[in-house]
């Protein structure tokens, strides 16, 4: 079953900063992220054989350029790869850009796999981008009516979860500081600033419980990884990243059909995830965890086993997740502090787990860390993805 | 009737008896003849056995709020006229859940698992929208 384990390997990531750059073509920043991530793997670009892209949100002509090879000639790989795919499932793209790449890899399908996103959600008309999320993996016909949309589903989780556990809206606002203090780290990161709770709180209402700096901000951003086989890592890189367990599970479509919200699937998944790996919480040294709103950290925590239920909030709010603490967690900042760049928000957090056992995350740097958990969930948080990365093959 | 910007459900045929049902203010939901599995939202077919052969009951109605949020801000332009508004998850005695609102009721006294009971919103000629009132005030209202 995890026969990818040992024979996988990422060599190489790109990224340019996340914010919003009206100057920047989406493009260019596809390209450079492209070129960055190939330099940094140390291989030739005529090695790449598969391209994988994704959904860029802001523009369907951008997409479907990108689909349809686009990439191929900026980078001169006409006649050499042999498949320019889109795989993309939004917020959950990381995980399974990376679970395609390592079953292409070990079926000796492909050699070398690029996965590329760029997307430019932040120079993006606000109201326009807004409408667009209202209708992303939220029914049209049992929600839209109603006037539901994407940013009230992480308070439809949040009601819910403070009933049934007792959270504070204290603990809840600091996921946002835990984030913004390792934004401050990231010279990529769009929102620096640091916060208080009280100045999180004080912020404008706007979708109960959730205040406004509680919320995620669009953003352009862009990011590329380069996945190959074990066998050529170890010719062109010192510092090779392997997965070693994936787990997942799909839930829902919409939210209004899921029958226990404050959970959804991080348990089934890490201990798939953990088992294939053969490691359990406690060897942890990152937990590169997907936020889009303070509530989906709290229960990937409880539901990965770093925290009994309920009382992730707690663990958050004592500084654990900060710098320098007991478990760093989502070391870039995450979307509420790197931004929102569409499927790019979990595409940098799986970047940020590459960076940081590559040994690579500068003044944000993890000492020894030695194997990192990934999360990630897409749509209206249909699926719950569980991916444990290794420096070292168990 | 008064003009309504805000979007109207994209239905689909299977749905349609569904929408009747709202249009007569019955809050109908599917059961399958074959598992007997009760379905919301309407299905094509049975997601758990895979069965066409499916019936409508209908609801009494009422059920608890699952989870709910009230909007200040951000929302969709076409119900900025409606703010502050709360959207639940209502879950049916039925077993079924839906998205709806709370209607009749101020924010700061909507608590997940309240009791509530469905009020039909004539919102078009061709729609009407079930949302959901606080038990009680049946009883204080009639």
């Amino acid at each position: 079953m995890s026969s990818f384990k040992g024979k996988v390997a990422v060599v190489g990531i790109g990224e340019v900063p996340t914010g919003v750059f009206k100057d920047r073509p989406c493009l260019q920043s596809a390209l450079e992220v492209s070129k960055q991530a190939i330099e940094d793997a140390g291989i030739k670009k005529n090695e790449i054989d598969v391209i994988m892209v994704t959904g860029s949100f802001h523009s369907r002509q951008f997409s479907t350029n990108m689909l349809l090879s686009k990439m191929v000639e900026e980078l001169g790989l006409q006649g050499i790869v042999k498949s320019n795919m889109q795989v993309c499932s939004g917020g959950s793209t990381s995980s399974s850009w990376l679970m395609t790449a390592c079953g292409l890899i070990t079926a000796g399908l492909s050699k070398c796999v690029l996965c590329v996103h760029s997307d430019a959600l932040g120079s993006a008309p606000f109201q326009e981008t807004l409408e667009q999320f209202a209708a992303a993996g939220i029914s049209e016909e049992w929600e839209t009516p109603y006037g539901f949309f994407m940013g009230a589903l992480g308070s439809l989780v949040t009601t819910r979860y403070m009933y049934e556990t007792g959270a504070t809206p204290e603990q809840l606002a600091s996921v946002v500081i835990s984030m913004r203090k390792w934004a401050a780290l990231n010279p990529n990161a769009m929102l620096r600033r640091q916060l208080t709770i009280e100045e999180v709180l004080g912020s404008k209402m706007v979708v109960t419980p959730c205040t406004t700096r509680m919320g995620n901000l669009f953003a352009d951003g862009a990011a590329a990884f380069i996945v190959t086989s074990t066998q050529r890592a170890k010719d062109v890189t010192a510092t090779p990243v392997y997965p070693i367990g994936f787990g997942s599970v799909v839930h829902h479509y919409c939210i209004s059909q899921v029958f226990d919200i404050t959970k959804l699937g991080y348990e089934k998944a890490a201990k798939e995830a953990f088992d294939m790996a053969g490691i359990k919480a406690k060897d942890v040294d990152i937990a590169e965890i997907y936020d889009s709103y303070p509530i989906i950290p709290l229960i990937a925590l409880e539901g990965m086993g770093f925290c009994k239920r309920g009382e992730a909030g707690a663990f958050v709010y004592e500084g654990n997740t900060w710098p320098g603490g007991k478990l760093p967690m989502t070391t870039n900042g995450g979307m509420l502090a790197q931004g929102h760049s569409g499927a790019g928000g979990g595409v940098a957090v799986l970047v940020e787990a590459f960076r940081q056992l590559m040994g690579k995350a500068g003044e944000r740097q993890v000492k020894d860390a030695r194997i990192a958990v990934e999360t990630s969930t897409g749509g209206a948080y249909m699926d719950s993805h569980v991916t444990v990365l290794g420096r070292e093959i168990p | 009737m008064k003009e309504y910007k805000r979007p109207l459900p994209i239905t689909t045929f299977w749905s349609q008896p569904f929408w009747e049902g709202c249009k007569r203010h019955e809050l109908l939901i599917q059961q399958c003849k074959i598992c007997n599995a009760k379905l919301f939202y309407p299905k094509l077919f049975c997601p758990s056995c895979l069965s066409s052969e499916l019936g409508w009951i209908k609801s009494g109605g009422k059920g608890k709020v699952y989870s709910y949020t009230t909007v200040y801000g951000y929302q969709p332009e076409a119900f900025t006229d409606d703010i502050p508004y709360i959207l639940a998850v209502i879950r049916l005695e039925e077993g079924v859940q839906m998205m709806s609102r709370i209607v009749d009721c101020k924010p700061e006294d909507v608590k997940c698992d309240m009791n509530v009971v469905v009020v039909f919103k004539d919102v078009t000629d061709e729609f009407t929208l079930p949302m959901f009132k606080p038990l009680l005030s049946v009883f204080k209202n009639s």
